[in-house]
């Protein structure tokens, strides 16, 4: 055991264990109006079990009350999409920076990263004003656009710091062979760039699934908004149907618990570079 | 370099220049430029020099909106940030750690408005689950969690506790790893209890960490926006914002765009000053230490 033998006294265990017991509990309770019918939700007290699974019922009819489904394929658009644009661009930016340094390299990296320093608050009123202006407002690409512009600051840090490590004779050889940076990017970097590229998507993916502010302010019809805003709107009204609800939460989580669970080696990545330079 | 290689350098990093100047940084300084306007959105703004600023200062909604910031990152720092390294530290090493883990860590990967649904499920006075439970057990307490204040603000961070402590105790054992065996094992060799080790040797060396963790996790409370909406909406009368909050209202709810510009401004002044103050003092005491 690290810091030597350390006798585990019972004390820790019965903290830990209540801790999960506490930090379970809401996540179970969801789980189990999410599987009950209304009638039972209003009639049971909140542990007794359902007289039958709803949860099927439930979530048929989120779907067709709520239209979920809209906003769902909408979010998976934006999320892959803005995600997409923001790995391209920094990857591109950040083998710039790093091998082929232009003049003033540190004082673009700057400016790229300080879009990350200001509050989204600072963002919000300009830009949906110039969405207004120039006919972006309640579009698709209009949400593509600040989703991507959001994620590349991020994004560039993750590829730039992980262009450094990609080691110099590699591209010497590369020069040697006669390629130009085109070449070498595309054909060098590039393919061995699956570790950032995996942390940017799964950070800055989940980042745009679970947005709400900015698909509430930039959106105004429901074909376009995405996913949280339609359920928030949901539960927005004092209460509502809560097994619905319960269950378009879980439903809307699904993807970023995949997320997760299939990228969870670049999790552990990501959070290492969030400290070293966030 | 070559002529033809500076052009294509540029070239490569312009995508996201333009993406960031043009979306987040230009608007940006316009935001800094409209809050000294006083503006609906539609018709000409009118240029009003420091009012929105000074009437800030008198509007007790903003008052008490700063004060329920300052509630925000206070408790953040407390709770999520403090208990993280507490069961960090409970869970580092301890059979069934992964176990213990994952369970902390669920409620980071679903979203602030499912965290905040799922909170208003269990704070709701008649259905919920809380005053069932008290009730249950037999406890004489029905509160009011979201309309009473400033109980609305605490019920909120205790949602907000519920999501946070897994990042902060991720991050404390990624530190918590990093510090060598041997100065632990000496000093209980040297017949130091868990808790002298504890404090004089493991938590000092989890001080670049610990820079981050508290760093985040003010920043992110002074972000906080989605879970306060979906709660409370910033009620009941506008008890339970933030600044972020109180923001998003004034704007979008009021159109009052440039006192929504001005209180974006105050919020990124703080946010930055906060960040730069802590991250500076600790720069100099890592020297000092070293």
């Amino acid at each position: 055991m690290r810091g030597g033998a350390r006798a585990r006294k019972i004390p820790t265990y019965v903290i830990l264990i209540v801790l999960v017991l506490l930090w379970v509990l809401p996540v179970w309770t969801t789980f189990l109006v999410s599987f009950k019918s209304s009638q039972d939700f209003v009639s049971q007290k909140f542990y007794q079990l359902p007289t039958k699974v709803s949860f099927v019922d439930n979530l048929k009819n989120v779907l067709k009350i709520y239209r979920l489904h809209e906003h769902f394929l909408n979010s998976v658009l934006y999320a892959v999409a803005g995600a997409a644009i923001a790995i391209a661009v920094s990857s591109l930016a950040g083998f710039s920076l790093v091998r082929l340094k232009p003049p003033l390299f540190f004082l673009l990296f700057l400016i790229i990263y300080s879009g990350t320093l200001f509050p989204f608050q600072m963002y919000l009123i300009p830009v949906y004003r110039l969405y207004n202006v120039l006919g972006l407002y309640n579009t698709r690409v209009g949400l593509i656009l600040i989703y991507g512009a959001i994620c590349t600051p991020f994004a560039l840090f993750v590829y730039r710091g992980f262009y450094t490590t990609i080691p110099k004779e590699i591209e010497d050889a590369a020069k040697i062979d006669g390629c130009g940076p085109v070449r070498t990017f595309f054909s060098i970097f590039l393919p061995q760039s699956l570790p950032p590229t995996a942390v940017v998507a799964l950070f800055q993916m989940t980042w745009i699934w679970n947005d709400l502010l900015f698909g509430m302010v930039l959106s105004r019809t429901q074909n376009i908004r995405p996913i949280m805003v339609a359920l928030a709107t949901m539960s927005g009204y004092g209460g509502g149907n809560i097994p619905y609800i319960m269950t378009a939460v879980i439903m809307t989580a699904i993807p970023t618990i995949l997320l997760f669970v299939l990228l969870q080696k670049y999790f552990i990545k990501g959070m290492t570079l969030s400290v070293a330079g966030g | 370099m070559k002529k033809g290689e500076v052009a294509v350098s540029y070239l490569f990093v312009l995508p996201a220049l333009v993406l960031v100047v043009v979306l987040l940084l230009v608007p940006m300084a316009q935001n800094i430029y409209y809050s000294f306007f006083e503006w609906d959105g539609l018709s000409k703004p009118l240029f009003n020099g420091l009012s929105n600023y000074t009437r800030l200062v008198v509007d007790r909604d903003f008052l008490i909106s700063l004060r329920n910031t300052l509630i925000w990152v206070g408790f953040t720092l407390v709770f999520p940030v403090m208990g993280g390294l507490l069961v960090a530290v409970f869970v580092d090493g301890v059979v069934g750690e992964r176990f213990f883990k994952s369970i902390f860590f669920i409620p980071l990967t679903i979203s602030f408005v499912a965290t905040g649904i799922i909170w208003t499920y269990m704070f709701s006075k008649e259905l919920g689950v809380l005053n069932n439970l008290f009730e249950l057990i037999g406890l004489p307490l029905k509160p009011s969690w979201l309309t009473g204040v400033p109980l609305n603000t605490f019920s909120m961070l205790i949602a907000w506790t519920w999501q946070q402590l897994g990042t902060n105790m991720v991050l404390f054992l990624m530190g918590l790893s990093t510090i060598p065996v041997e100065p632990i094992e000496a000093s209980i060799i040297d017949g130091a209890s868990n808790f002298q080790t504890f404090v004089h040797i493991k938590l000092p060396m989890l001080r670049p960490i610990t820079t981050v963790v508290i760093t985040m996790a003010m920043v992110n409370s002074f972000k906080a926006f989605d879970i306060i909406y979906v709660m409370t909406r910033g009620g009941p009368y506008h008890s339970s914002e933030t600044l972020a909050v109180t923001m998003f209202r004034e704007t979008f709810t009021f159109f009052h765009l440039g006192y929504g510009a001005a209180i974006a401004v105050v919020l990124s002044i703080i946010v930055i000053g906060v960040s730069a103050l802590y991250i500076r003092r600790m720069a100099n005491k890592d020297l000092l230490y070293y």
